[in-house]
């Protein structure tokens, strides 16, 4: 599936709430002006429902379309990096300090975030301490393929706005699949499958139910045979 | 189950119909390299491909890492029932590195080619370092393991 034809509608859509890249603005502006404006008011209309954390960013959204005329001001360290405001050696975050949000990117932002992307039957997990792998779970399901990269990369934009100096780069998996992909960040992991593929596989039983799982239960024990060769002798 | 297959041609104490416990004639050295072609492996999930006898245990036939050696989440290729699979290894009988887990046979799940797994449970312990590794798609296969090592 050629993903840059994908790209440009989702990019024209998901950037507006991350308005800091002048680049994407100018694109945007100039070429798709009827979809920019649809956009606006679609994402105007959710926000002043969202809840606080999402308001500053609707915040951040005004203060950067009031300044559109003056793009020299905005900068995006992945995209322009010469046009930074302050050389700081310590992080590789070149925006300026007041273009960073204060808030962490947290399971509330990831659930708002999912919401306002029509996600459908979003299923949040917590993962219990003694298993060592995430804090929570989370399955999504998504309308179509289409549905579910935009509602991924859309997820990945906004994690990429909100992180420290100190969280890593998060990988989004599963590009090459159309019925699933996964992002892991760290505490939360996030599988975007399609309906279909979410009752062939059925994780939120697996993830709440653990050893009493069904489809676990149906798999036969197997029986080791007696001359099975447990021990190992290093002969080196 | 691969085991069973390769040692029954080697103890030969099947003429008298049952065996106490084996004599050994022969002694068993570590493992050299991890998996490499012509390895014979355990398939790990519940998938219809890996569970349904066969005359011949699943072998691998190319491992795609730049040397032939592949390690804990390193995709090979497999000969199963005639055909070929991709599967991804979860486990080896070479000793790693310090704190890692070492699995007394050579496990490995089944994988599609876009990377989605071919079962849909995984019984057997998968080890907490291949989430580690960065270059890979290990979270699927993590989402449908039932316990971790």
């Amino acid at each position: 599936m050629n993903i840059f034809k994908c790209i440009n509608p989702l990019v024209c859509a998901s950037k507006l709430l991350i308005e800091q890249s002048s680049v994407f603005t100018r694109q945007c502006l100039v070429a798709k002006v009827p979809c920019h404006r649809r956009y606006i008011r679609r994402h105007l209309t959710c926000l002043t429902t969202c809840s606080s954390h999402t308001h500053h960013l609707n915040k951040k959204r005004c203060f950067s379309e009031m300044d559109s005329g003056h793009r020299d001001l905005l900068t995006r360290s992945d995209v322009i990096r010469d046009e930074s405001l302050e050389m700081d050696g310590d992080s590789n975050d070149k925006r300026h300090p007041s273009q960073r949000p204060p808030e962490t990117f947290n399971l509330d932002v990831l659930v708002a975030l999912l919401r306002q992307e029509n996600a459908a039957d979003i299923c949040v997990i917590k993962v219990p301490e003694h298993i060592k792998y995430t804090e929570y779970f989370i399955v999504v399901s998504g309308v179509s393929p289409r549905h579910l990269r935009a509602m991924a990369l859309y997820a990945i934009k906004v994690y990429k706005f909100m992180k420290k100096d100190h969280d890593a780069h998060v990988k989004l998996e599963g590009k090459t699949a159309d019925n699933w992909m996964c992002i892991d960040f760290g505490n939360i992991v996030v599988h975007f499958m399609l309906p279909e593929t979410r009752e062939e596989y059925e994780l939120d039983k697996l993830w709440t139910l653990r050893s009493y799982d069904e489809q676990l239960s149906k798999i036969p024990d197997e029986k080791l045979p007696e001359d099975f060769i447990y021990d190992l002798e290093d002969t080196k | 189950m691969a085991m069973h297959l390769f040692t029954r041609s080697f103890t030969g104490l099947f003429a008298d119909g049952f065996c106490l416990i084996p004599q050994r004639t022969f002694g068993v050295s570590a493992a050299a390299a991890a998996i490499q072609k012509m390895t014979r492996v355990r398939v790990v999930d519940n998938s219809p491909l890996g569970n349904t006898p066969y005359h011949r245990p699943p072998r691998v036939i190319h491992v795609y890492t730049k040397n032939g050696i592949g390690k804990v989440g390193d995709k090979v290729l497999l000969a199963i029932k005639g055909q070929k699979k991709a599967a991804l290894i979860v486990g080896h009988r070479m000793p790693g590195q310090r704190m890692d887990p070492r699995f007394d046979s050579n496990n490995v799940v089944l994988i599609e080619e876009n990377g989605n797994p071919t079962g849909t449970r995984i019984k057997v312990p998968i080890p907490t370092h291949l989430r580690k590794r960065m270059e890979g798609d290990y979270s699927k296969v993590l989402a449908i393991a039932s316990s971790f090592v």
